[in-house]
């Protein structure tokens, strides 16, 4: 269990630090692809149009490759595709794009339309006469959707959020391959130097597991207090 | 920012191997998952505690775990047990392709258990009283009624999962197996070209998970084609809906089923 | 336990009675609450039964009971001579010779009409599908569907797929038939047909146990009318006297209810 400590005997410090990282990333990803998929819900509400084909596509093309093929591209081209997008604003920089941000943007473009479907599924799934009772009200547009629409809908959402939010977090284990020292880096250095990779992995695993339960019994109590007052029984 | 169709066309033999790693890896996994995923369901399902707690520890751990953290396990940690050393089973252990289809393939069954547990017990139970009052034997109305049944409601979520754990099939890299991404990868970094080779390699992704979709859709119907049209689907709503991604395009296709003649 | 034990004593009961289900003092128990408490009942080869009783009666699970889908806690069935005990021996044997009808159809929705009806008689009972379909299509002719034989269930309606039920438990040949409230989960312009079924086969001479609310078919069809309340037979009688006559309270005051 010494290998476990603190300090520069053990790899306690480095496989916090690790998991430090891992968390930081699903938080930022998570978080952004939340932002994002509200958005594309909202922009892609109609299935028709043109809004409605480029999400179409760009969700077929986010949900069709692998999170790590995306982090690569983002890792390695990064500066490129920033570049790009700059100059028809007049910028002419070329930023460095450090593989954590490259990773937070991979698994938010992955995610997001994941997010994005589960939400415009459930906005629909609003009963029809909520947004007439406040269109009646002549409550304005902007205060029906942040007011009305959004919290019932997002009511709706919730346990497919959940889910996402766990599916997630375990891909972001797959950093480690593009260089990222997280969790699952430091395990492997730590396992490769001690020969013990039963314990490290092992620590590995109760972290995902555990934080994974925990993140999941937070959001559940949650969920009861937005289903407060809508259905006392379900939670 | 550019893509150069002809180093596109020249890296297609070393991605198309990659690929078919990719293929071989998944075609294996679900072999395995479903073999083991079966078993392990009846024993998370059985009536002994011992065993029930067996298979809930099972899906915990290699559900909960991300893949990559068990093929490490298998291919760096299993070979340290004597079992495992000093035994012909050494020859295996030390493939890494066995251990990368043996990991993935744990991950992967713990899915399994879930799915067909969750499926088996949305059987109404109608349907298996009808069968064993007719005096049919309680393993054939398993095998012929409440299996098959559960294999429909089942479907959507395991083609979910199948989806996501190819897309998930990149983790072996880790332990040094070439396949799609890792040839991608390769030909980045002789080229330093960070577009051409990535996304060519995804355009091969795209192709493989849909059709492995449009496979499972044909399945579908095909499995279902007693749901006619105009009678509502009295499955659970879990077999109806995919997974958010997939759902989207979904909507295309949901043309009325042919009423059987 | 010997085999010769148990056929003696079938044999014997077979001398003794010729009844074709014989029910002594059946005790079951969910939990803390009493559903049956000793119910003694005895159908004669070729009679037609009406159970009846307010929800929760335990008339449903009474013939549950009988041919084993339902274990009893105390008491003895006796079908045909073969007995059922409580911890199940002798339920295979009972149930090929009882078929069931029940309220929600419980039809196979992955297999055709067809298949539905061919199912036990190959695998329960060994036939050949040639053997298995022939079958099959003479007792759905029986019961007016067999155009519908190459659909699924769910492409018929509630009547329908009831009177499929009601072939594919005949595909079985049973000496006797349990109707579990047949009707009553149909739309009411289905139930005549359902009926009509059902009551050809009673003409036809089968045995017959039907829980059922249907006070037409029971003063048409049942020689003998049994009410059952809290889980005990409160009352029976020929329909006649059991409609025009009650001698019970409860048995009054449930028909009163039902005719209101």
């Amino acid at each position: 269990m010494g290998l476990l400590a603190y300090g520069a005997d053990g790899y306690g410090d480095e496989l916090l630090a690790g998991a430090w990282v891992t968390v930081q990333l699903a938080v930022f990803a998570y978080a952004l692809a939340a932002v994002l998929g509200t958005l594309m819900a909202i922009l892609t509400l109609k299935p028709r149009g043109v809004r409605w084909a480029v999400g179409r596509v760009y969700a077929s093309v986010a949900t069709g490759v692998p999170s790590l093929l995306v982090i690569f591209l983002l890792y390695y081209g990064g500066t490129e595709i920033v570049h790009a997008l700059l100059v028809p604003f007049g910028v002419d920089e070329r930023p460095s794009i450090s593989p954590f941000w490259a990773a937070v943007a991979a698994l938010a473009f992955v995610y997001t339309p994941y997010l994005a479907d589960l939400l415009r599924g459930a906005i629909h799934n609003v009963p029809k006469g909520q947004l007439e009772a406040a269109e009646a009200l002549s409550v304005p547009r902007r205060q029906i959707w942040l007011g009305v629409l959004l919290p019932q809908a997002l009511r709706i959402a919730y346990p497919g959020f959940v889910n996402i939010w766990v599916v997630l977090l375990k891909d972001t284990a797959l950093v480690s391959l593009a260089g990222l020292t997280d969790l699952i880096a430091a395990a492997k250095v730590a396992s490769g130097s001690t020969r013990e990779p039963f314990l490290f992995y092992g620590v590995v695993v109760v972290f995902f597991v555990l934080f994974a339960a925990a993140t999941i019994r937070l959001a559940n109590r949650h969920a009861r207090r937005l289903d407060r007052g809508v259905r006392p029984s379900e939670a | 920012m550019s893509f150069d169709f002809a180093l596109a066309w020249d890296s297609m033999p070393a991605l198309l191997n990659g690929a078919w790693m990719t293929v071989l890896i998944t075609a294996s996994v679900m072999a395995v998952g479903a073999v083991l995923g079966f078993g392990m369901c009846l024993v998370r399902m059985s009536r002994n505690r011992v065993l029930a707690a067996v298979g809930a520890a099972y899906v915990a751990v290699f559900r909960g775990a991300p893949s990559i953290v068990l093929l490490y396990l298998v291919y760096a940690g299993l070979p340290q047990l004597s079992i495992v050393r000093d035994t012909p089973l050494w020859v295996l252990f030390a493939s890494p392709l066995f251990c990368a289809i043996l990991g993935l393939g744990l991950n992967h069954s713990a899915y399994v258990v879930e799915i067909l547990r969750g499926a088996l017990s949305a059987v109404p139970p109608g349907p298996v009283e009808a069968a064993l009052a007719l005096g049919l034997s309680p393993r054939l109305v398993f095998l012929k009624v409440r299996l098959p049944i559960a294999v429909r409601y089942g479907l959507k979520a395991y083609q979910n999962e199948v989806l996501i754990f190819l897309k998930s099939t990149v983790a072996v890299g880790a332990v040094t197996i070439a396949d799609l991404t890792g040839a991608a990868n390769e030909i980045f970094s002789m080229t330093y070209d960070p577009f051409t080779p990535l996304v060519t390699a995804g355009a091969m992704y795209w192709a493989m998970t849909n059709s492995l979709r449009l496979a499972f859709e044909a399945l579908d119907r095909r499995l279902n084609r007693h749901l006619a049209a105009g009678v509502p689907d009295s499955r659970p709503a879990t077999a109806r809906r995919a997974d958010p991604g997939s759902a989207l395009f979904r909507r295309l296709r949901r043309s009325p089923a042919k009423p059987a003649e | 336990m010997g085999l010769a034990f148990q056929t003696d004593l079938g044999l014997d009961a077979r001398l003794r009675h010729r009844a074709a289900i014989e029910i002594r003092g059946l005790r079951k128990r969910y939990g803390a609450q009493e559903v049956l408490r000793g119910v003694t009942l005895t159908v004669e080869r070729g009679e037609k039964i009406v159970l009846c009783g307010p929800s929760g009666s335990g008339k449903s699970t009474l013939i549950r009971c009988i041919n084993g889908l339902e274990r009893h806690d105390g008491g003895t069935i006796a079908v045909n001579g073969v007995d059922l005990d409580a911890d199940g021996r002798g339920v295979q044997d009972v149930r090929r010779e009882v078929g069931m009808v029940f309220q929600h159809f419980n039809l196979f929705p992955h297999m055709t009409i067809l298949e539905n009806c061919t199912f036990a008689p190959r695998h329960a009972l060994g036939l050949s599908p040639a053997k298995a379909a022939e079958r099959a299509m003479h007792h759905l002719a029986r019961v007016r569907i067999a155009d519908q034989a190459g659909k699924y269930p769910a492409q018929l309606s509630g009547g329908q797929q009831q009177r499929v039920a009601i072939a594919r438990a005949l595909c079985m040949d049973p000496k006797i038939m349990l109707f579990d409230e047949p009707t009553s989960a149909l739309d009411p312009e289905m139930v005549s047909e359902v009926l009509q079924v059902m009551e050809e086969l009673a003409a036809q001479g089968m045995t017959m146990l039907c829980v059922t609310h249907e006070m037409g078919f029971a003063r048409h069809v049942a020689d003998r009318c049994v009410f059952l309340d809290h889980g005990e037979i409160v009352e029976q009688a020929d329909a006649e006297r059991f409609f025009a006559a009650p001698e019970s309270e409860r048995l009054r005051a449930f028909l009163n209810q039902m005719l209101r």
